[in-house]
């Protein structure tokens, strides 16, 4: 893989941008990564088990996408899902608190983390079983079209669903049908551990669009606002034609696949070159550099954030474990009396 | 009352539920041009159009993950599986997905979505097109699984299923799609869940549902001759199960057995020896038996597969071997 | 290492119990909660449930045996596991030194070519024999023929039991001689099945008759004691072996006495008429008010004279005898005694008696005249000094003003405790009795007679 220049000039998307804009995506990739930097510490204390999958290095996407979406869009996402979440807006407590398996989270702490879903904040989800969501995206795109609600689906996926079955056939079916959709492939340059020169048969995923008779984009991933005016022509192409879109974002994940994973595979000083164009570091030059802010306001919006994550974590600390009864509840919806 | 073949009752069922529910269309493969695979579709794309009468490529995976998705927006999606055999390669959707995804999101979604087709062996298919999915279906909490036998069940039921709120398997028959019976012409709707009496009887429980139900009545007339009473059940609803119609009847008649499309190992025969094992200890007269399939795949050959499926004879060997004749 | 299940102590007197009945068997996987057996108590029949999961390895309690509190009852542990070293381990298990090794080997080897067969029938079948089977080491059981496990269907045994029919007493006619709800129907049309088992089979004894026709012998039939059975036994032991008796006989005219119930009871309303007992017992409480020292009980280096009265009246029941007491029968009318020694016995027959009926009792009347038993000695009940035997009343030829008569007589003995009590007291006391008894005018007075 290509490994960034350090010394590269700043990303025109990023310092084009406006101070406030820029100000609240920074804050908003901060959450994220503040959030999970205290879920891996929950995780080390054992307040959290099962798997954790951290988004930390892929954050501008998130935010990115949210920039680009309207009101009824939805996100789609993946067992790495708490970036979409707190980007659509899910409230921190809720999400930290689903991670401890409490009553107060997201999903009332049958799902945890890798099965996020905030219906009212447009997150549909949520899904670990790689590859089994991309039909079921294409499944919403197929109700948009049908009822005519105008909305767009933003799927996620990693590079790592690319090869499996439910993949291929749900991006058959949004191009046989030119459904609303748009598949956004995070390359994180590792299926799991695996490089991907051992994984893809070819560089490039986009290439299979042709096939699925649908267009495509694929660039490396510098910043939030890169990201919004990328998907940004995608989101007309579908809201407008109905047209889907497969994209492939190459990015980079400073984290294992999991907290179990302690990422050995990587090359001598990738991570360190990765590191130096994350969008949060970048972000914050621009702040500094061109928006005339200080150091020390940076540090007070970060110390912040971190006080907010620190709540979150009290929260689901001290929030209940589900009610003994909550297990038998939401699996059959009783039959409505016909009229 | 018409009588109608139980293609044209699932016909029918479907056509009037997309005359009633504008959300509720019809997806599979060969559904629309070919007007179904059985023809049970036919006339439904000249009636409702593309839009709503589907044609999809060979992708059960991608089809059933479409209503799934198109479920959990607010419509309510008829997936017809060629044969059941093929819901194998979509089984994660129904798994992972149909079944959970209501418990899963804190009951924010829910998917209200039928799939059907037929389902169990037919006539020298091979052992890959022959294959009962009763049993794995049935185990999955989450899902409803209903197995229908005749016309009047099949209308009344579907209905019933496309209108539910939770996911549905509808189980149909090859064999049987030309069974004829007699239908209401005025609009009716039988609830999940109530097995059905379709012969009273005093001496043995037979409890049956889909394809051996035509076999256990032919078995209970063989019974007759020989003087012993044979009470035929059809559970037609395979989850949840009508536990109490079983276990009433077989406090009565303190013997049962169990007659069906499907493997010995495990399955919905076996849940039923254990909740009439449980449940009606004290009132049993011999150890329940089970009629179904040999525990193996099947064959192609004529002769074998013949042997390997339920049999009136079999049945009724059965129900002199609980009643001690 | 596989755990030892202890017999249980199910109530807060217990101090042995009987495993009455397994409710599992060899093999048999138990979860914790489960019901395994049944246990009899001094009290009660009890389950007992498991406090530990686990297959069962061993049986170690037959069904009947008494066992102390404690006392290893079964093993329980992993499939294969062996039960010998549990129990060796628990301390002392019986037979743990001979407990080679009982490794089922063969079935095992017969396990794997079946599935290495490859055959799903073959495989299914074999699985049963998976069990563990008894160890080699424990001693043939023997077992009753009563015991032996009935084949039978849920529903034959649910209509047997409503019917009180014996499920060993009706010919089964399902496979394996299965008794099935049709043999039941049948006995209940029939009504047969209420017959013990057959007599246990005998077997030549080796000796003949002057005909040639063999003796037969036939095998010993242990019966369980039931929990009565056992505290009668202990109960005698101690007074025949703490308790010096001595016995004094006494011949009673009942002639008044005849008369007087005779014509009492033609006074009294149905239901207030009194027996002869009734009678005894009011004359024998009445003398025990005057001789306090047979109205005792003796306690090591004092006696203790009891100051209530309170008479026993000993009543045979089916398994046993239980002696339920009349309260204050000195001060209680000849009404009152006949009212409640009815209510007594009833109780006693329908095995109603409450504890406090049976105790408190200063002296006992045990009346075996209905058998015809002309006069008899009984055992002193345990804390006190002495107990009336009364025989049958019969018309006897008596000497009486030198002429031969025929009269009604009667005889009492006296067993009495010569720690407390000497021979010519009890004589004067039975005297006094024998006066009540032959003037039972005597008795209805309030003051001493």
């Amino acid at each position: 893989m290509e490994i960034p220049d350090k010394n590269a000039p700043l990303p025109e998307t990023l310092t084009s941008a406006g101070k406030d804009e820029t100000l609240k995506a920074f804050r908003e990739m901060l959450r994220i990564r503040r959030f999970e930097e205290t879920a891996a510490r929950a995780y080390t204390r054992g307040k959290i088990s099962g798997f954790l999958h951290l988004y930390i290095g892929q954050e501008a996407i998130a935010v990115g996408v949210k920039l680009a979406m309207q009101a009824n869009d939805r996100v789609v996402g993946t067992y790495r899902d708490h970036g979409y979440a707190l980007a659509q807006g899910s409230d921190a407590n809720a999400c930290m608190a689903e991670l401890f398996g409490k009553a107060t989270g997201l999903v009332g702490g049958v799902g945890g983390s890798m099965h996020y879903f905030d219906r009212p904040n447009g997150l549909w989800g949520g899904y670990a079983i790689i590859g089994n969501h991309v039909p079921v995206a294409a499944g919403h795109a197929f109700a948009s079209k049908y009822l005519g609600d105008d909305a767009v689906t933003m799927c996620f996926l990693g590079d790592g669903a690319v090869g499996i079955g439910p993949t291929h056939e749900g991006m058959t079916l949004a191009g046989l049908w030119d459904l609303p959709v748009i598949y956004i492939v995070e390359n994180n340059r590792y299926s799991m551990g695996t490089p991907l020169e051992r994984t893809l048969p070819t560089e490039d995923i986009t290439a299979r669009a042709a096939g699925y008779g649908m267009a495509r984009d694929r660039f490396e991933l510098t910043d939030p606002f890169q990201v919004r005016e990328r998907i940004g022509a995608a989101m007309k192409r579908a809201r407008e034609e109905s047209q889907p879109t497969l994209i492939e974002i190459l990015t980079y994940r400073f984290r294992g696949h999991s907290m179990s994973d302690p990422a050995k595979y990587r090359a001598k000083g990738e991570l360190e070159a990765f590191r130096s164009r994350d969008a949060i570091e970048l972000s914050r030059r621009v702040l500094m550099e061109q928006h005339g802010m200080s150091e020390d306001e940076l540090d007070a919006i970060d110390d912040e954030v971190i006080e907010e994550m620190d709540a979150a974590y009290t929260f689901a600390d001290e929030s209940p474990q589900p009610d003994p009864e909550h297990r038998f509840k939401n699996i059959m919806i009783p039959v409505p009396e016909e009229a | 009352m018409a009588n109608l073949q139980i293609r044209e009752a699932i016909r029918d069922a479907m056509r009037e539920e997309m005359e009633r529910d504008e959300r509720v269309f019809l997806m599979g493969e060969e559904v629309g041009h070919y007007q179904g695979a059985y023809k049970c579709s036919q006339g439904l794309l000249e009636q409702f159009g593309a839009k709503r009468v589907v044609d999809t490529p060979i992708t059960e995976t991608g089809f059933s993950g479409v209503g799934i998705g198109a479920a959990m927006v607010g419509l309510r999606p008829i997936i017809e599986f060629m044969t059941f055999n093929f819901s194998a390669v979509a089984f994660d959707q129904i798994l992972n997905n149909a079944s959970k995804i209501h418990h899963m999101t804190g009951g924010q979604f829910s998917v209200p979505i039928v799939f059907r087709g037929p389902n169990a062996a037919a006539h020298m298919l091979g052992s890959t097109h022959s294959q009962a999915f009763d049993g794995i279906y049935a185990h999955i909490p989450g899902l409803k699984v209903v197995s229908v036998a005749t016309p009047y069940d099949a209308k009344g039921l579907l209905k019933s299923a496309i209108r539910d709120p939770n996911p549905v398997i509808f189980f149909e028959s090859e064999l049987m799609y030309a069974v004829r019976g007699e239908v209401p012409e005025e609009e009716y709707l039988i609830p999940i869940g109530e097995a059905d009496i379709k012969r009273p009887g005093e001496q043995v429980t037979l409890i049956t549902w889909g394809q051996s139900v035509p076999t256990s009545l032919e078995a209970a007339k063989l019974a007759e001759a020989d003087g012993l009473d044979v009470e035929v059940i059809d559970l037609r609803t395979l989850r949840p199960l009508d536990e109490a119609a079983v276990i009433h009847s077989v406090k009565k008649t303190n013997r049962a057995v169990i007659a069906y499309h499907g493997w010995p190992y495990g399955g919905v025969g076996a849940e039923l020896v254990d909740r009439i094992q449980r449940m009606a200890f004290d009132w049993l007269d011999a150890p329940v038996e089970r009629v179904c399939y040999d525990d193996i795949p099947f064959s192609y050959a004529e002769n074998l597969e013949h042997l390997s499926i339920p049999q009136p004879e079999d049945i009724y060997a059965a129900c002199r071997k609980v009643a001690y004749r | 290492m596989a755990i030892v299940v202890e017999l249980p102590r199910l109530s807060d007197t217990m101090e042995e119990g009987v495993v009455a009945n397994w409710r599992i068997a060899l093999g048999d996987k138990v979860k914790r909660g489960q019901v395994i057996a049944e246990i009899e108590t001094d009290k009660a029949t009890m389950e007992f449930e498991s406090f530990d999961s686990g297959y069962v390895l061993l049986l170690v309690a037959e069904e009947g045996e008494t066992l102390p509190l404690g006392a290893p009852i079964a093993v329980l542990g992993k499939k294969g596991e062996d039960p010998q070293e549990a129990l060796a381990a628990f301390g002392g298990g019986s037979g743990g030194g001979e407990a080679a090794a009982p490794a089922p080997a063969p079935e095992a080897a017969a396990d794997a070519a079946a599935s290495a067969a490859a055959d799903a029938q073959a495989v299914a079948e074999s699985a049963p024999a998976a069990a563990p089977s008894a160890p080699a080491s424990v001693e043939a059981v023997h077992v009753d023929p009563k015991d032996r496990r009935i084949p039978a269907s849920p529903v034959a045994r649910r209509l047997a039991r409503e019917h009180d029919l014996e499920l060993a007493a009706i010919t089964g006619t399902g496979p394996h001689g299965r008794v099935v709800k049709a043999d039941v129907e049948k006995a209940i049309a029939e009504g047969t099945g209420k017959a013990a088992a057959a007599p246990a089979a005998g077997e030549f004894s080796g000796e003949v008759d002057g005909w040639g026709r063999p003796y037969v012998s036939r095998p010993d039939d242990s019966v369980r004691l039931s929990m009565m059975r056992k505290a009668i036994a202990r109960n005698m032991t101690k007074a025949k072996q703490e308790t010096p008796h001595y016995y004094l006989t006494m011949d009673v005219d009942m002639e008044k006495a005849f008369a007087f119930r005779a014509d009492f009871n033609e006074a009294v309303p149905e239901g207030t008429k009194i027996s002869f007992n009734d009678l005894i017992v009011k004359a024998v409480a009445r003398s025990l008010r005057d001789f306090p020292s047979v109205n005792a009980s003796f306690d090591g280096d004092k006696a203790i004279i009891r100051g209530d009265v309170n008479v026993g009246i000993a009543v045979a029941v089916e398994d046993g005898l239980v002696v339920p007491v009349v309260r204050y029968a000195d001060q209680k009318s000849l009404e009152a005694i006949s009212r409640e020694s009815k209510a007594l016995g009833k109780s006693a027959r329908d095995k109603h008696l409450r504890p406090e009926d049976m105790s408190g009792g200063t002296f006992t009347v045990s009346n075996l005249g209905m058998f015809g038993i002309e006069s008899f000695a009984a055992v002193i009940n345990p804390g006190e000094a002495g107990i009336l035997a009364v025989g049958a009343i019969e018309s006897r030829p008596v000497v009486q003003g030198g002429e031969l008569v025929i009269r009604k007589r009667m005889k009492m003995t006296i067993s009495a405790d010569h720690r407390v009590t000497d021979g010519a007291v009890a004589a004067k006391w039975l005297t006094k009795v024998r006066g009540y008894l032959e003037n039972p005018l005597k008795m209805l007075t309030d003051g001493p007679g």
